[in-house]
């Protein structure tokens, strides 16, 4: 029987697969991106994921969180993803991280990298904040057709907050659409495996991308 | 000359991601977008600036990869070779 890693392996190698299996991500957020991204990374067989959200499932996140079902609207999110992640890989540790991005979160020892999936600034800066140095941040955002994906070093990049600073959350729901969130999700992965591989492409570079016309572009931070 | 990139939106709108512009001693961020806008077939000031002269919420924008919040606002001075980039980013996920 083949490996259930085996066409990974057949791009990436033995070696990148060990440094996958060995790293451990926080997924801040399990809504649209970080449903996908903490999938993504369980089917590769990451080693570890810590998850923090505190969320329910509701109606209007079925369009694009695909860990989640009509069956569990008003159930928790944090352990509806365990459950689905667990089912998908039981190779994979999963740890819960219960409450929200505030003051009193405390990020875990010994992490390989963190994915910023949340939904607002004020959360995205705190996280950014707290991620220890030399811990690399992948950061994922989107609205509408238009999204981004960055990756800092904790310690050495510009924090996020001084990057965006300014900028605050828009009024009223943010258009999102099912396609857009898999789009920057995958890319976000991506880069987080280009991480764990020791060769991050968009360190201090934000890739911008503009899906109404497929255009990418490349902002230096 | 300054080199002034726009991201997203603003690329759209003005359908162009650069423009390069000949430096002008002692101008700021705010004389440049001015320059800029009488430049430009497309209208965009009002994209950026609000009634009361002040940033938009929704871009940042960046000198040599430094937000002007953090320097001097739209106050800024601009210099030759500098890159201005401007950009709103997205805020959902």
């Amino acid at each position: 029987m083949e490996s259930r890693y085996a066409r990974q392996l057949v791009h990436w190698g033995d070696e990148n697969q060990e440094k996958v299996a060995a790293a451990s991500v926080l997924v801040a957020g399990v809504g649209g991106l970080g449903a996908t991204v903490s999938q993504l990374l369980a089917r590769a067989g990451i080693g570890r994921l810590y998850l923090v959200d505190d969320g329910i499932v509701d109606w209007p996140d079925l369009n694009r969180q695909l860990l989640y079902g009509e069956a569990d609207i008003g159930r928790p999110k944090l352990q509806l993803a365990a459950e689905r992640l667990h089912a998908i890989n039981s190779s994979t540790d999963i740890v819960l991280l219960e409450g929200r991005i505030n003051d009193a979160f405390r990020v875990p020892d010994g992490l390989t990298a963190v994915a910023d999936c949340l939904d607002n600034y004020q959360s995205r800066f705190l996280l950014d904040a707290l991620t220890p140095d030399g811990v690399y941040l992948v950061h994922g955002g989107l609205q509408g057709d238009h999204g981004q994906v960055l990756t800092l070093l904790s310690g050495r990049s510009q924090r996020l907050a001084d990057i965006f600073a300014g900028a605050t959350q828009p009024e009223g729901n943010i258009p999102v659409t099912p396609d857009s969130v898999a789009i920057i999700s995958g890319l976000m992965t991506n880069e987080l495996f280009a991480t764990l591989f020791g060769q991050p492409k968009l360190l201090d570079r934000c890739l911008v991308i503009s899906l109404i016309d497929f255009h990418i572009s490349f902002l230096q931070v | 000359m300054v080199e002034v990139q726009f991201f997203s939106l603003l690329r759209l709108l003005l359908k162009q991601d650069r423009i390069s512009l000949p430096a002008s001693k002692g101008e700021t961020i705010m004389q440049l977008l001015q320059r800029m806008q009488e430049q430009l077939t497309t209208p965009f000031l009002h994209k950026l600036i609000d009634a009361e002269g002040g940033l938009h919420p929704g871009t940042i924008i960046l000198v040599n990869r430094r937000n002007i919040h953090h320097l001097q606002g739209l106050q800024t001075p601009v210099n030759d070779q500098d890159v201005v980039a401007m950009f709103p980013p997205g805020a959902g996920g």
